[in-house]
């Protein structure tokens, strides 16, 4: 029983440089065209993964208790967290952009913690699910990681234009902050979270594919 | 052992692709793009670069947008919408918007430029693979884009609220968000290395 699929080159004990992309025997240790370490697998990769998502799941939960930013006018001060801006953009009667908001600060970044935990979970249990559909969702989570940032880009662009003094001004408010650096987070967990691994148990998931289609031709 | 790599999704093992101008090598286990030719890639890749540079240059020195409310007026530029944080508590969110939006864009074109001038001009040099590493770790963190979606949902924000002028300068990050998503269309690990390696070579 060998650790890796038999057409992956780890399997022939070559490396792929994830930074150029070269083969090299894995014995090297370093690329001998770029320089950069080189391992079969990203070392450490589910752990590291994890910590980086539950790191960025306690940075998300004040991002989204407290007020992102807040609007005085005329000595009143209103703050808004993220939710309450989409539901504010929603009754102004924009709701495009209200929807543009909700899904790039609220969608995304669920659906990012989701995919990753779930990809971490399935590949340590060995889940026997089809690789190329979780290969698809890792591929989507890389996609979407940067779109999560539009809400912290309209916060910073209201807090540099609306600064009237006591008749208007924005100030940012601490969520602003700590959403950037979740979304921060989780862009570097989805990078340091191997897709290869999805492929390594290949063999294994094939052959309860071929038991299955043979107890339905029994049957 | 050079005529072989690995997909970098599934690391399955395949025969090193060599492409013709307009063709892409897909994975045949997984379906990741290794990598992709378009025609004419050096030439865009080098036109749309410089343009992508000369904009963003020029749309730090004009006006970005103002904002008029009752006879008061407001004017940014792209520099203060990106640091204007600085003068507040968020210190470290305004190096970040800063980066993401100015520094890291200007920053790949520029080595982009760099790599592809010294490669046509000197063959190979030392910088070369320096250079790739820093271009292809940067580019994730890149936000051009997304900020510019940023810049229009908060200007439907403020329509209904007060005037909203647009300057020179947007139109000039219009056109470089335009010429830089150009750019990433275009940018290929599996080429670039693979370019440099023919540069060593010969």
């Amino acid at each position: 029983m060998t650790q890796y699929s038999s057409d992956s080159a780890a399997e022939q004990g070559l490396a792929s440089c994830q930074s150029c992309g070269k083969l090299s025997t894995v014995s090297n240790k370093f690329c001998r065209r770029c320089r950069a370490p080189l391992h079969l697998r990203k070392p450490y990769n589910i752990q590291k993964t994890l910590a980086l998502l539950i790191t960025a799941l306690m940075f998300y939960i004040p991002a989204n208790l407290y007020p992102i930013m807040a609007t005085e006018q005329l000595g009143m001060i209103e703050s808004a967290n993220i939710v309450e801006g989409v539901i504010a953009l929603w009754e102004m009667g924009s709701q495009p952009i209200a929807m543009v908001v909700f899904i790039a600060s609220v969608i995304v970044p669920v659906t990012k913690f989701i995919i990753l935990f779930w990809l971490c979970y399935s590949v340590r249990f060995n889940t026997h699910i089809d690789a190329a559909e979780r290969a698809v969702l890792y591929r989507i989570t890389e996609f979407i990681g940067r779109w999560s940032m539009v809400d912290v880009f309209v916060v910073a662009i209201l807090v540099a234009l609306i600064q009237l003094g006591s008749l208007l001004n924005v100030r940012p408010g601490i969520a602003a902050l700590t959403f950037a650096i979740s979304v921060v987070l989780t862009m570097i967990a989805a990078m340091t979270f191997d897709p290869r691994l999805l492929w390594d148990k290949l063999e294994s998931s094939d052959q309860q594919v071929t038991n299955k289609l043979n107890i339905t031709k029994d049957n | 052992m050079s005529t072989k790599i690995a997909c970098q999704h599934c690391d399955y093992l395949m025969s090193f692709p060599v492409l013709n101008p307009g063709q892409c090598a897909l994975c045949s286990r997984c379906g990741h793009k290794i990598s992709r030719l378009k025609v004419n890639a050096i030439n865009n890749l080098m036109s749309y670069s410089l343009t992508g540079v000369i904009l963003l240059i020029l749309s730090l020195l004009f006006p970005f947008m103002s904002f008029t409310l009752s006879g008061n007026m407001m004017e940014i530029t792209l520099w203060q919408a990106a640091t204007e944080l600085y003068s507040g508590p968020y210190k470290l969110l305004a190096l970040g918007v800063f980066a993401f939006i100015v520094l890291f864009p200007a920053v790949i074109l520029g080595f982009i430029l760099l790599f592809l001038v010294s490669l046509n001009l000197f063959g190979h040099t030392f910088y070369n693979s320096t250079l790739l590493r820093l271009i292809f770790t940067l580019l994730p963190w890149s936000m051009a884009e997304v900020f510019f979606v940023a810049v229009l949902v908060s200007l439907i924000k403020l329509v209904t609220i007060a005037q909203i002028g647009i300057g020179l300068s947007f139109g000039a990050y219009l056109l470089f968000c335009l010429c830089y998503v150009k750019v990433l269309t275009l940018v290929d690990k599996h080429q670039f290395w693979y370019w440099m390696d023919l540069a060593k070579k010969s």
